[in-house]
């Protein structure tokens, strides 16, 4: 199966980036339509097309949309949410600098619709490229009229659109870390629905707030030029449209691939070149978070919302995500996968915001724990101190961020369990020595990652 | 207010005060007027503290000692420990001074298996010096970082406001040689350019 390009498939066209190119390119077409609109038809078409976030989370669009007040008591705002963190995930690097364009515009249709007279892009520090490519063509944006006051002549509708860069923070990418970070705070998460009113009613400065994805307003874009119901033809019954996949790792070609949900997993690998250096061993499908898929298993999985992996906790059963943010990491039979959640866990050891305890001190637990096993130090009963410990964390902090790293080290132990085992009966690699070199000498006892 | 009875005050564990750092203020007169641009971008001064500590990142030399904090805190009329905790919180403001180019390898799940740790151990012979410290001679500091979300040119390296993809043990010599000659200094240069992207063209001043 071939690519699907929707979003990308201006992507090659030289200077597109540029406003004039990106217009001869069917670029602002959608705005247009959307400005000739009721906002409530707006909405209508998002809600038809069956959208959903493409940041990870994969809630459907349209109800953010249309749960914005009709009024506009408070000033509403919308927010991209440009903070990409997810180790394997490169999507939104990629939209913001080579069609910047596609973005704007979304988030413009966003404002329109929910009477918005102001937005922010977050971007992360770090995308100091594709941050100028934003800037480029938000002043371009300025100049051509579809930014400012009466966008496109329509009386009424102003908007404006700010850059917010980040500091170097994961936890930016959760949407109410991200709102605290842009108000000038620590980036920690704040208490969620149903114990504080959701962004759509109190976000940023306690006003109505809209706040998705890159990679969701400019397919926004897109379903707003060629058609709810076009856009809904592509993908499956839950899960419509095309996503961005990131396919990084033992490839031959790594890149981002545009494909239609639902696409199965072996296929995505095939359309990447196939594995390098040796067999395929496993596959994370969906950023780091997502618990990881063993070869064997990789042909009953497809990149869709209704996909899941299982995991079994001493009292209960959790239903883990497979597409995530759609960063898909491919490794080969040389890769050791005790080495691999090592790896794992000291990101989100180091990336843990200290808010809520069980996140805070069980990432480290887990970190300490297979350190220990990757040093020749485990003990027998370490397996099920890590199930224990991951059951404490998940479902058990304000944010997903101590879920998501819960979630990966249950999958490692579901499906590669022996190998731990392996690990803390022969204190050596079950794939031998070239598995991975040893992480560098700590300066710091606990972590190896340069304290602040 | 009578004094509380049966308080005993736990000798050592409290750290001492410090003293308030010295005012001694250093944003010029382009920075003044780019935080006075970026506090019309939000309904309160409070917002302004990520953008106002990135500019005092660039007027401080590439990091930000206490009296960075401290102008930031004044010009934004904010309590010095709140400018404090939000700069403790975000890895990227630098509170040490880094070497001229800070190479942050990334080292998280694609860059490890594509050999990340083998450049981070080359580099660390190459340049004498372990993760997290800074050559004597003040060129280079080597840290290692969490995903730079470039994976699919992994290894990468950040410094300053630019990634180098497709890093190995054998290139990275070369990228050591570039950068040796070039004559930027790469964390106020990184400061700098994240300052800009804050100003719309409409209003920058050359």
């Amino acid at each position: 199966m071939a690519e699907t390009l929707v979003l990308l498939k201006h992507r090659d066209v030289p200077g597109i980036e540029n406003i004039d190119i990106y217009e001869q390119h069917g670029g602002y077409a959608g705005l247009k339509k959307a400005l000739a609109m009721e906002r409530d038809a707006v909405i209508n078409e998002i809600k038809t097309s069956g959208l959903r976030g493409r940041g990870g989370a994969g809630f459907p669009a349209w109800i953010k949309w249309s749960g914005i007040p009709k009024d506009t008591k408070k000033p509403h705002y919308v927010l991209c949410n440009a903070d990409e963190g997810e180790p394997g995930t490169f999507k939104d690097r990629e939209l913001m600098l080579k069609l910047p364009h596609m973005v704007i515009e979304g988030m413009i249709i966003a404002a329109y619709a929910t009477q918005s007279a102001k937005g922010y892009i977050y971007i992360r520090g770090e995308f100091v490229e594709s941050a100028r490519s934003i800037r480029r063509a938000i002043d371009q944006a300025y100049k051509k009229g579809y930014l400012g006051k009466s966008i496109c002549g329509k009386e009424g509708f102003d908007f404006d659109l700010y850059i917010h860069m980040g500091a170097g923070s994961y936890e930016c990418g959760e949407e109410s870390a991200l709102m605290s970070s842009l108000m000038g705070e620590r980036g920690q998460p704040r208490l969620k629905f149903p114990h504080a009113p959701l962004p759509i009613h109190e976000g940023v400065w306690q006003s109505p707030t809209l706040i998705n994805n890159v990679e969701t307003y400019a397919a926004a874009s897109q379903i707003l030029a060629h058609g709810g119901a076009w856009y809904a033809t592509m993908g499956t019954e839950n899960s419509k449209g095309t996503k961005i996949i990131s396919v990084s790792g033992h490839v031959k070609k790594p890149g981002n691939y545009e494909v239609e949900l639902g696409y199965p997993v072996l296929d995505m690998i095939e359309l990447a070149g196939g594995v390098t250096g040796g067999k395929l061993k496993a596959v994370i499908p969906g950023g780091s978070s997502v618990p990881i898929i063993p070869a064997e298993l990789c042909k009953d999985f497809k990149l869709d919302y209704d996909a899941h992996q299982v995991v079994q906790y001493s009292m209960r059963t959790m239903r883990l995500p497979v597409v995530g943010s759609g960063g898909f990491m491919v490794f080969n039979d040389k890769t050791d996968i005790v080495v691999l959640m090592r790896r794992t866990a000291e990101f989100y050891t180091h990336e843990s915001c200290g808010k809520c305890t069980p996140c805070r001190e069980g990432t480290r637990w887990i970190f300490k724990i297979l350190s220990r096993i990757t040093t020749g130090g485990g003990l027998p009963g370490d397996i099920d101190l890590l199930v224990n410990i991951c059951d404490q964390i998940d479902g058990r902090s304000y944010c997903g961020l101590g879920d998501a790293a819960a979630w990966p080290i249950m999958g490692a132990i579901k499906h590669f369990r022996h190998e731990f085992e392996y690990w803390i009966e022969h204190k050596r690699s079950p794939v031998g020595e070239d598995c991975l070199p040893p992480a560098p000498e700590p300066l710091n006892p606990l972590l190896t990652l340069t304290p602040v | 207010m009578s004094e509380q009875a049966g308080y005993v005050p736990v000798v050592g564990a409290v750290a001492e005060p410090q003293p308030a750092p010295e005012k001694s203020y250093r944003f010029s007169e382009q920075a003044i007027q780019e935080l006075e641009e970026i506090l019309t971008h939000y309904p309160d001064k409070k917002s302004a503290i990520l953008p106002a500590l990135w500019i005092a990142q660039r007027e401080y030399d590439g990091y930000l000692p206490p009296q960075a904090i401290q102008e930031v805190a004044d010009r934004l009329e904010r309590p010095f420990v709140e400018v404090e905790g939000v700069a403790t919180f975000y890895t990227m403001y630098n509170l040490r001074k880094r070497g001229r180019h800070h190479l942050e390898v990334c080292t998280c799940l694609t860059c490890a298996v594509m050999g990340a740790y083998e450049v981070v151990h080359h580099l660390e012979k190459r340049l004498g010096v372990k993760v997290g410290q800074t050559t004597s001679d003040g060129e280079f500091t080597l840290s290692e970082v969490e995903c730079l979300n470039y994976c699919g040119a992994a290894t990468v390296v950040q410094v300053g406001d630019k990634y180098f993809g497709n890093i190995t043990k054998e290139n990275v010599d070369e990228l050591i040689e570039t950068l040796r000659n070039s004559n930027e200094f790469t964390p106020a240069d990184l400061a700098n350019a994240i300052v800009r992207l804050h100003i719309p063209e409409r209003t920058a001043k050359k």
